[in-house]
């Protein structure tokens, strides 16, 4: 699975049915499109990024260097942005991880009927992003809320609470349908994860009498170790993209309550019209991911060279 | 080893609690879009449509106004000119993604064969630009591909999104299935290709047969990818002759104007597509899943 080992180096019948151009007619296709909307994308987001692009200002685009960088990284509603997104990300990871684990435990036993559960499990991932936000929207708008009428009907709250036209609520409500948006996937793989682990191993810990909690941290999670780490870096890495959830649930608000990195910087370009400032936006995000995707690599070959 | 009665109900407890949880929002779409809308807002709603009316779907389908969005005096009724588009939306997302899917099969199956199997200069190259191509994060290229979009005179076409949505999943595509033609017997190949076979039919005759799960989950994977994205469909796409289902399903949402019962409508019409393949394609989802991320 992993970029530099995925192509193998060994022999093949030589000579008998290849041929140059079949290599090249089986390849240019795939090179041609994902070069032209990659590298042409890459270099020229990366010089607007130094130059002054406003739309409201056509025709007058001077090179400003990194000037872009430092005015986005001084203005205080990118720092808001940053820490929204900090808080987003360090609250979902923990919360889709945990929920995946447990699912997946969960899942992993022999129950009558959980079979159906498996397939069910796969849902909210399975659907688009802009549906899981408007799902959630129906869910917990405050004039009439189903979640609103449940809590009112068990006493829970005397009115209807404005879950997301509140500041300090409008993140978490987002928080939540992001996490059962995406706690689908963690479950698979750690299912998956659970399911290699030798039958022997389980039992002989059960005879031993292993507590479940001892069984679960010194015999489960060691063999989860893989998709462990690799679900936290994806998760990260998706939590810090997020933009659909933002764009149908709260637009961003109300005021900056959720305006998270990803809908911050489609903002900069798309409502405030300042591409070059957008573009900065877009690749701080990019070098922050990257690193986040160089480090995954680094996971997955220490976890491949122990296993 | 015989579990006890108690941890059997109590596992199966919190098994009814995760499908409620999962099921729960869904439930409550499909109820809401059988209410009127002020059924809808009275406090608290209730979960069974009373009255139950199918005036929103016929709305929807028919572009009948519904009666209850009549008799509201002076209120602004809230009703949406969009909802009607939403049939020719989701022909729209079905004709991008099916298109998307056999571009996938024909050039990712083509490309990783030949990455699975040949050796050549510059094999070790491509490979690692096409998969090294989707660490760009979208937004980070959206302006770009904007204009690239712009100067092939394809905005607002449904074939831009096929290109586009084409480049971001084949590097996934060709990483699933150069794995899984490198986990396939070498043997009967080399058996056919010593008996004068070129690549093109052994591929065809002797490897695709056997792939084909690994085919199942890239065209699931591709399909959900196309069928589900927002950004660049929303930068694209202006008409109705283009715009894709979550589009329409976002405008419609933001709009104040629109009612929520007819905002339930246009989520049932976007998440069935998806769920029946998700439930139909699970095993192949699942180990393609696995497979790609999985494995270590």
């Amino acid at each position: 699975m992993i970029i530099h080992s995925g192509v193998r180096r060994f022999g093949t019948a030589r000579g008998a049915g290849s041929s140059g151009p079949y290599r090249l007619a089986t390849l240019a296709p795939v090179l041609l499109l994902v070069g032209l909307f990659t590298v042409f994308p890459f270099v020229y987001a990366a010089v607007t990024s130094t130059h002054k692009v406003l739309l409201t200002l056509p025709g007058q685009t001077p090179f400003v260097g990194l000037k872009n960088y430092l005015d986005v990284l001084a203005d205080g509603s990118t720092q808001i942005a940053v820490r929204n997104t900090a808080v987003f990300t360090g609250l979902t990871v923990p919360c889709v991880t945990v929920l995946g684990l447990l699912v997946a435990l969960l899942l992993n036993q022999p129950i009558r009927g959980f079979g159906v559960l498996r397939a069910l499990v796969l849902l909210p991932w399975a659907i688009p992003l802009v549906s899981a936000g408007i799902i959630w929207r129906l869910l917990l708008h405050g004039d009439f809320g189903a979640l609103n009428g449940l809590l009112l009907q068990v006493g829970a709250v005397h009115s209807y609470v404005p879950w997301l036209s509140s500041p300090h609520l409008a993140m978490y409500a987002v928080i939540v349908a992001h996490v059962w948006r995406e706690f689908p996937l963690p479950a698979i793989l750690f299912l998956a994860g659970l399911q290699v682990i030798p039958g022997d191993v389980a039992d002989a810990s059960t005879v031993d009498g292993a507590r479940a909690w001892a069984r679960l941290r010194y015999v489960t999670l060691p063999y989860l170790r893989g998709p462990l780490l690799i679900v936290l870096v994806y998760e990260t890495m998706i939590s810090i993209s997020v933009f659909d959830l933002v764009y149908v649930l709260t637009g961003g608000g109300p005021g900056t309550a959720t305006s998270l990195f990803s809908w911050y910087a489609y903002a900069a370009s798309f409502t405030f019209l300042n591409l070059g400032q957008g573009a900065a936006l877009s690749f701080i995000m990019a070098a922050t991911l990257l690193g986040l995707i160089v480090a995954y690599l680094r996971i997955v070959r220490v976890g491949e060279d122990e296993v | 080893m015989r579990r006890s009665r108690v941890s059997q109900i109590s596992l199966a407890a919190c098994g009814l609690l995760l499908a409620t949880v999962i099921l729960l929002p869904f439930v409550w779409a499909l109820s809401a879009s059988f209410q009127t809308e002020l059924a809808l807002v009275h406090r608290p709603p209730s979960w069974i449509p009373h009255p139950p009316t199918i005036e929103n779907y016929l709305y929807v389908f028919t572009g009948h106004v519904p009666q209850a969005y009549e008799v509201r005096g002076l209120l602004r009724s809230p009703i949406t000119q969009e909802a009607p588009q939403l049939p020719t939306g989701f022909a729209n997302s079905l004709e991008v993604a099916l298109g998307v899917v056999t571009l996938n099969l024909l050039l990712g199956t083509l490309a990783a064969y030949t990455f699975a199997r040949e050796r050549f200069r510059g094999r070790q190259a491509a490979y690692t630009f096409v998969l090294g191509s989707r660490l760009l994060p979208a937004m980070a290229v959206a302006i770009p591909i904007f204009l690239i979009i712009k100067a092939l005179d394809l905005l607002d076409t449904k074939l831009a999104l096929v290109l586009i949505y084409s480049a971001f999943t084949l590097p996934f595509t060709i990483w699933v299935l150069t794995l899984y033609f490198q986990s396939l017997p070498r043997d009967i190949e080399e058996a056919a290709l010593v008996d004068g076979c070129n690549r093109f039919r052994v591929l065809w005759h002797v490897v695709l047969p056997l792939a084909a799960p690994g085919l199942a989950a890239i065209a699931a994977f591709s399909f959900l990818f196309s069928y589900n994205e927002f950004l660049f469909a929303l930068l694209i796409t202006s008409s109705t002759a283009s715009k894709t289902v979550p589009v329409m399903i976002a405008a419609i949402s933001v709009n104040p104007d629109a009612s929520y019962t007819l905002i339930a409508v246009g989520i049932m019409i976007s998440v069935l597509a998806p769920m029946a393949l998700a439930v139909f394609f699970r095993r192949f989802i699942t180990s393609g899943l696995v497979a790609s991320m999985g494995r270590t």
